[in-house]
């Protein structure tokens, strides 16, 4: 896929959601004009894009919506459920037609294609037949003032003296006339060269020129007016439209510098007026007020045009008010920049190499023992620290737009389930890191379903408990000292304690004396290949997500754990950092070398007592702990000091011991992956920099706990049978 | 013989679509991705019918390099637009002055794009 399709796609499925989001906010609220709107110009949008990149079937897909959004932006069709219903299945299909240009197809398949058409037809049913007539042309009102009467002939009149630097500027004046011809045709022209001087004195760079116009058009007066744009600031320019009256022409003879009698025979002579409107027109003129109190004088174009009812005022108004709304929106749109996420990546990159060079900085400055050299070096830390936050920043997404496309699910969910359930959604503007949003939507997805399927009992079932018989599935995020905290919740039938209990049995998760708490018991849920449902449905599947999601969440660094009261309904809550990019680290070291802990897996640390020399565990308080020589297991080499220490960390229930020479403390560390030389390296989850300039292995604890479990299960629960094993 | 029309814009994606709008539409592009790239070119006397330049560029921007290459006598009378945003009204005067023929106002679709050229170059 080129860059240009890419960019196109980027920018159409985020229209497709904001497309999305407006309609579903259709059902609720009709007669939103700006919703309308802003559907109409997210569809509007991916059609003209979908025309630079020459996908003919999105272009002529999105030419059918966008003329049937028209309709209802303009009032001519009544926003009615099954229109809302019909184009949500549009933008369904949009996407399916982006996927479809996404994996670089010609043509979407005929699956596809049929159901297009068949949408194709169902919006071409919903518009009256091709529309009678164009938008009806501006009428001009009716003359009460005198001056004479109105010039019949149906035809504009363009009026036009360049400035001086017109073809300094790179313009030339023949170029204007070229572009009006392809608006309409040029009826007759008249030069008007009396601004020339002599040859003598005559400048050739300056432009002297003007013309009179006499032009036939179906345009408006916008698009003409619009073809002047670059030169309208300096020349004089006035268009008159058809059926003027005689007294604009009057006026446009007084505005202009030429000899009024010669510019009249101009007139009369490109046809604009004949010969007795002239005379009539130039004798009210010589009198003024005379006539019928009526004075000719020179104001404003603006004021002109409404006093003297060539437009009404209203329209003027509404016309400026418009397009000050107009610019105000693209000013807004112009405040965001679209970023490659990897240009952001690489910037992330440059501060962390910034933070660990300030580091350095300091730690040298610290040495010199130079006062006023470290207080520099101190500010600069502080700054550094600051650009750090501020790139950090720049990641950050709010997850309102995640949450938003729940929206849809709960609706269409509700409908199949026939369950009546409403979202509420709270903490949108939350935000946290983009890569970790874009890995949060499987996990939610699956919470959500899971709420939707088992939570939510059905209508009568909750009438008969006495709740409203309407659900409610509640999104909700928030900050909390350094992570951020999202929940699903339900006012559902809660987890049933004793089914899960039965189940995990029968599965062998537990046994059945055993004691669990309230929690623990709850927590089971998360065991992989625990279902309570009785029904398969499509909606959660076979509830085989849980285990998934727990895992998803802690790929990310999280937490996931619920709370829930029977009959009442559940909580899930999951917790995350805020970013991937900077842990929290312990630093220990081993030999001469440095290695980083995360710190949210440390428990404790404690001094490896001179008999657990030879053995690979510890007893820590009457528990087995599982030992890892990181000096054995990463071959570093060097004296053994007398005095080893052990740092307990924890993942997923299981506890392991690191045997490490040295504690040297937390500190807060930038990530950086290691390449993909090492990538199949186990126990080693990427490295970062000390201040020093040393290079620090971060230690990836859940593969060096599952490690030791593994390796605990082969010697203590399985080498009978692999013994036996035959080795093929 | 195709009109040639130089880009001069710092944004990758932007060089990227105007110019394959353009080539589509016919025409031979130039390019730079800076002013002082283009004005280079300019010094060495390439062959332009129309520049088209951004104003918010790193190092010399779009104001600058009208001026300096309406100082070219080879490009006196050259049409020059400008890529714009509705909001950079003031900005627009200035580039006006400085020499500019007229502008673009961002985001254009392809026609926009293709008339407002039409409009400056045969």
């Amino acid at each position: 896929m080129d860059e240009l399709t890419s960019t196109f796609v980027t920018e159409s499925r985020d229209l497709l959601a904001e497309m999305e989001a407006g309609l579903l906010r259709l059902e609720q609220a009709p007669d939103d004009r700006d919703n309308l709107n802003a559907i109409f110009r997210a569809a509007h949008t991916i059609k003209g894009g979908s025309g630079v990149i020459e996908c003919r079937y999105i272009e002529r897909f999105m030419h059918k919506v966008e003329n049937l959004l028209d309709l209802l932006r303009n009032d001519a069709l009544p926003v009615t459920p099954e229109l809302a219903t019909l184009l949500l299945a549009c933008s369904d299909h949009l996407g399916t037609l982006l996927d479809v240009l996404t994996a670089g197809l010609e043509a979407p398949d005929a699956a596809t294609s049929a159901r297009g058409e068949k949408l194709e037809a169902q919006l071409s049913a919903c518009l009256p037949c091709e529309e009678a007539g164009a938008v009806p042309v501006e009428q001009a009102p009716d003359v009460k003032a005198s001056g004479g009467g109105v010039v019949s002939l149906d035809g504009w009149h363009i009026s036009v003296r360049f400035g001086r630097d017109v073809l300094r500027n790179g313009m030339d004046p023949l170029s204007f006339l070229r572009y009006l011809a392809t608006l309409g045709e040029i009826v007759s022209i008249e030069t008007i060269a009396d601004a020339m001087p002599d040859a003598a004195a005559m400048d050739p760079e300056s432009c002297h020129l003007g013309f009179e116009i006499r032009f036939q058009t179906r345009a408006s007066k916008d698009e003409i007016e619009h073809v002047f744009e670059f030169v309208r600031d300096d020349c004089t320019l006035r268009i008159l439209p058809p059926r003027s009256k005689i007294d604009d022409y009057i006026a446009l003879i007084n505005d202009l510098p030429e000899d009024a009698m010669r510019l009249g025979e101009m007139l009369v002579r490109c046809g604009a007026l004949t010969q007795a409107e002239l005379d009539h027109g130039l004798a009210v003129q010589r009198a003024p007020g005379a006539a019928e109190g009526e004075p000719l004088a020179a104001p404003p174009i603006g004021e002109v045009l409404v006093e003297q009812q060539v437009v009404h005022r209203e329209v003027v108004e509404a016309a400026a008010s418009r397009q000050a709304t107009v610019s105000q929106k693209k000013a807004a749109e112009a405040r965001l920049v679209r970023v490659q996420a990897d240009k952001l990546d690489q910037l992330i990159d440059l501060v962390g190499e910034l933070v660990i060079a300030g580091a350095n900085a300091n730690l040298l400055a610290h040495q010199s023992g130079r006062g006023a050299l470290i207080e520099s070096t101190s500010v600069l830390t502080r700054l550094v620290e600051d650009i750090r936050d501020a790139a950090l920043q720049l990641r950050m997404v709010q997850i309102g737009e995640t949450f938003g496309r729940f929206n849809r699910v709960v609706r269409d969910a509700s409908r199949e389930l026939g369950k009546e359930i409403e979202l509420v959604i709270t903490g949108a503007e939350t935000e946290l890191d983009k890569s970790v949003v874009e890995k949060l939507g499987d996990p939610l997805m699956h919470l959500v379903r899971n709420a939707l399927d088992h939570g939510i009992e059905p209508p009568a079932v909750r009438a008969a408990h006495g709740k409203p018989e309407a659900g409610q599935i509640a999104l909700n995020a928030y900050h909390d000292s350094g992570s951020i905290v999202i929940e699903v919740s339900d006012d559902g039938a809660g987890l049933p304690r004793e089914k899960i209990r039965r189940k995990a049995i029968e599965r062998g998760l537990i046994d059945e004396t055993a004691a669990l708490s309230d929690q623990e018991l709850v927590n089971l849920i998360f065991e992989a290949g625990f279902s309570t449902a009785e029904q398969v449905t499509n909606i959660s599947g076979r509830g085989v997500g849980m285990d998934v999601v727990r895992r998803n969440i802690q790929g990310l660094r999280g937490a996931v754990d619920v709370r829930t009261t029977e009959g009442e309904g559940s909580t899930f809550t999951i917790r995350l950092p805020l970013t991937l990019a900077i842990i929290d680290g312990f630093l220990v070291g081993i030999g001469n070398a440095s290695w980083v802990v995360p710190l949210d897996s440390v428990v404790e640390c404690i001094e490896l007592p001179g008999a657990a020399d030879t053995r690979d565990y510890l007893n820590l308080r009457g528990e087995v702990l599982p030992l890892v020589r990181l000096r054995e297991m990463f071959e570093v080499g060097g004296e053994v000091p007398a005095r080893q220490n052990v740092v307990v960390v924890q993942y997923a229930g299981h506890k392991a011991g690191l045997v490490v020479d040295a504690l040297l403390g937390e500190f807060q560390t930038v990530i950086k992956p290691l390449g993909a030389l090492f990538s199949k390296l186990r126990g080693i989850g990427g490295s970062t920099i000390l201040g020093s300039g040393e290079v620090a292995l971060i230690l990836d604890v859940p593969a060096l706990v599952e490690l030791v479990a593994s390796a605990q299960g082969r010697t203590h629960g399985e080498p009978r049978t692999r013994d036996l094993r035959a080795v093929p | 013989m195709p009109k040639t029309i130089f880009l001069v814009d710092d944004s990758a994606t932007i060089l990227l679509s105007i110019s394959s709008i353009l080539t589509k539409a016919g025409y031979a592009v130039e390019k730079a991705a800076n002013a002082e790239e283009a004005l280079k070119k300019f010094g060495a006397g390439v062959k332009v019918d129309l520049l088209v330049t951004d104003l918010n560029m790193p190092g010399m921007n779009g104001i600058e390099l009208i001026k300096e290459v309406r100082k070219l006598p080879a490009y006196k009378f050259m049409p020059i637009l400008f890529l714009t945003t509705e909001s950079q009204q003031s900005r627009k005067m200035e580039a006006k002055a400085a020499g500019a023929s007229g502008w673009i106002v961002k985001p254009a679709t392809a026609d926009e794009l293709l008339n407002t050229i039409k409009l400056v170059i045969r």
